[in-house]
């Protein structure tokens, strides 16, 4: 009896310290969840409810003020305002241009990464650590700046087309075009992809890397088979990060791209100021917002599966 | 030098390795007998990884050569080597299960699947790890790491074995067991091995030799019962086994007074009741149980002894006589004599 009696107490002791830690947690979450849920998730389902057709409530002023509002015909809404934009001559050029600037930007983001990655962590030295530095440049220019720089170095009087013309070379005008937009996004997302690759990359351990060498392996085999399976959930989130930037992104192409087809947040942007057509901007947002949701499960599948690889869950 | 050449096994040949401005192996040379299994002992950052990893590839000596059955391998790639190393921590692929981590090397072979399949069951069944074929190393102990870790250097099979310190991550009870497997196997297979540990009981239970080594050089390259009963410097005699020290000189199983270092086993120091010829009077200061016998520290006039007795063990305060049984005098750090 007198062995039983402490263990019971002490147990019951450590279970009221764990449901205390527990509520502590709770409102230590509680601001954060607060700020999301009002300033995040109620704004969605508003502009989801609107987009539909309801136009009393919150949305009652936009209603009032934009031209070409559905209201909702039935009881759940209308899908009026998602015929418009699938009708509208601009959104399917605008829509491929997003989708393809994404495309490849990333892709060439993500293979810069990896060749500079892979350089510095298989082969390594100063001409590595320099080219990892210089780099990184881009995230300490803001992107206006960068836009305009680009801008006066691919315009038609551009740095460019003087330098090439004293050799006689015709150098294409750049700006306006999807080409422009991808040098720009690339330019701006390749130090975030950059760091979180190359961080991954060299947190390989060296061992690994050696006893694939001892087994025999050459070069690219040990990168095939060894560093990138060991790094790739870094370098599927820095993939899905730059997609969702670059899906969403608006000095670019303002600046830099064509007016049409352009991307879809120029395009947002102009319906609902320009062509003051609220409701069909935030149609264009909901298939933005689409899109990225698909990135964005890609990236919570490379999350899972590293939990699942160090043995988390 | 040309008879050198000829030898079968592993020769190293006066290598020298410069590491941050350090010489930090300094001219070495070992020969290692084919189908031998020698270790390389030594107190920490005394060269032992550094010349293992000369051995497999991984660095290239600034001088000396490096011989396997008489080929030049000294500026060969890790790849190109017939060698095979084991990691102090194992180095096996997370991402990979344990019959594809053994199977790595065979599949850079290019070797067909069921050749494969057939030796990764050959080596698995080796050490013992079938049932885990299909687990993460993840998910397996660290005692079972090990052994995959061994699975994967076997079935390359490789004309020289590399152990990093294979052992040290293991608990004391594994680790007697697994170096006992590890033996058995070397043996069986009669694989040239090369061992690096710093782990005296380590070396001298499973080796055929052991160099010991001292910054960056080897002191003294011996069979374990040579090291014990003929250590060749006063650093070795320390390093190996248990030692008392006393300036002086010996004679007739008497310390007296001198300017040598006299070093004494405390096994080879016994105590009794009764004094016998060569035996002088001490006293029994402290008695430390070690288990299967006692640690008992003797007190002569100016010298206290440590003396290893498993029988008739003395109680502290006793008065009686001790007796030398063997000694080794060393003149500036060498042996020179054994009495
Ligand atoms: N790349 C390097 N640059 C500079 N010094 C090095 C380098 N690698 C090793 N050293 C030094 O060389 C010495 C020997 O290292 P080594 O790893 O061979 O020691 P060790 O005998 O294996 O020791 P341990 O038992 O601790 O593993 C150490 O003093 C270490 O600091
Ligand atoms: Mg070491």
């Amino acid at each position: 009896m007198t062995t039983v009696k402490p263990v019971v107490v002490a147990e019951s002791l450590e279970a009221r310290k764990a449901s205390r830690l527990s509520v502590l947690g709770f409102f230590m979450a509680l601001p954060p969840m607060l700020l999301v849920i009002c300033f995040v998730g109620a704004p969605i389902l508003i502009a989801f409810t609107f987009s539909l057709g309801w136009t009393t409530g919150p949305n009652r002023v936009v209603s009032i003020i934009g031209q070409e509002i559905h209201k909702k015909d039935q009881w759940w809404g209308t899908f009026g305002a998602y015929k418009d934009v699938f009708h509208d001559s601009r959104f399917p050029g605008d829509l491929r241009t997003t989708l393809l600037v994404t495309l490849i930007s990333t892709t060439l983001v993500l293979t810069m990464a990896l060749g500079i990655g892979i350089y510095q962590r298989m082969i390594g030295g100063r001409i590595a650590s320099i080219m990892t530095i210089l780099t990184l440049v881009p995230l300490f220019v803001p992107v206006v700046i960068a836009s305009w720089a680009i801008h006066t170095f691919y315009a038609g009087d551009g740095f460019m087309r003087t330098l090439m013309s004293h050799f006689g070379i015709d150098f294409p005008t750049l700006t306006s075009t999807s080409t422009a937009i991808a040098i720009g996004t690339i330019w701006t997302s390749l130090p975030f992809a950059i760091l979180m690759v190359t961080s991954g990359l060299q947190s390989v351990p060296d061992a690994l890397i050696e006893t694939a060498q001892d087994a025999g392996a050459g070069f690219f085999r040990i990168i095939r088979t060894v560093l990138i399976p060991l790094a790739l959930t870094p370098i599927v989130i820095a993939g899905t990060f730059t997609a969702i930037g670059i899906m969403g992104s608006f000095t670019i192409p303002l600046f830099l791209g064509p007016n049409q087809p352009t991307m879809l947040g120029v395009e947002i942007s102009n319906f609902f100021g320009s062509y003051n057509r609220p409701q069909q901007s935030i149609v264009m947002a909901f298939i933005v917002f689409a899109a990225a949701s698909g990135i964005a499960f890609i990236y919570i599948w490379a999350n899972v599966r590293s939990a699942k690889q160090s043995g988390r869950i | 030098m040309a008879e050198v050449v000829q030898q079968d096994g592993l020769v190293l040949n006066g290598l020298t390795k410069i590491l941050g401005g350090r010489v930090i192996i300094d001219d070495l040379h070992l020969v290692v007998n084919k189908g031998e299994m020698v270790s390389l002992l030594g107190p920490s950052g005394c060269g032992k990884t550094t010349t293992l990893r000369m051995i497999a590839g991984f660095l290239i000596p600034d001088k000396g050569d490096i011989l396997l059955d008489g080929k030049d391998v000294t500026t060969l790639g890790p790849e190109k080597r017939p060698s095979a190393m084991v990691f102090q921590n194992y180095a096996l692929w997370p991402h990979m299960t344990v019959f594809n981590n053994v199977a790595y090397p065979l599949k850079v072979r290019k070797m067909q699947k069921p050749e494969i399949e057939k030796r990764v069951h050959d080596a698995l069944g080796l050490v013992n790890l079938m049932h885990h074929k299909d687990s993460r190393p993840g998910q397996i102990s660290g005692g079972e790491q090990q052994r995959v870790a061994l699975a994967r250097a076997l079935v390359q099979e490789p004309d020289i074995l590399l152990l990093d310190e294979p052992l040290s991550n293991l608990d004391a009870k594994l680790r007697v067991k697994v170096r006992e497997d590890i033996r058995e196997l070397q043996r069986r297979l009669g694989i040239t091995t090369v061992i690096v540990t710093h782990d005296q009981d380590e070396a001298l239970s499973i080796s055929d030799r052991i160099a010991v080594m001292n910054n960056g050089k080897i002191e003294q390259f011996s069979t374990p019962q040579e090291l014990y009963d003929r250590p060749e410097t006063e650093y070795v005699a320390n390093f190996i086994g248990s030692l008392n020290h006393v300036t002086g000189g010996y004679a007739d199983g008497q310390i007296v007074p001198g300017s040598d270092v006299v070093g004494i086993r405390p096994e080879d120091v016994h105590f009794s009741n009764e004094q016998v010829s060569g035996s002088f009077p001490a006293t029994v200061e402290l008695v430390v149980p070690r288990g299967h016998f006692c640690e008992v520290y003797l007190k002569r006039a100016d010298v206290e002894l440590r003396a290893f007795i498993s029988a008739n063990v003395p109680t502290a305060g006793k008065q009686g006589f001790a007796r030398i049984g063997k000694a080794l005098v060393y003149h500036d750090g060498k042996l020179i004599r054994v009495a």
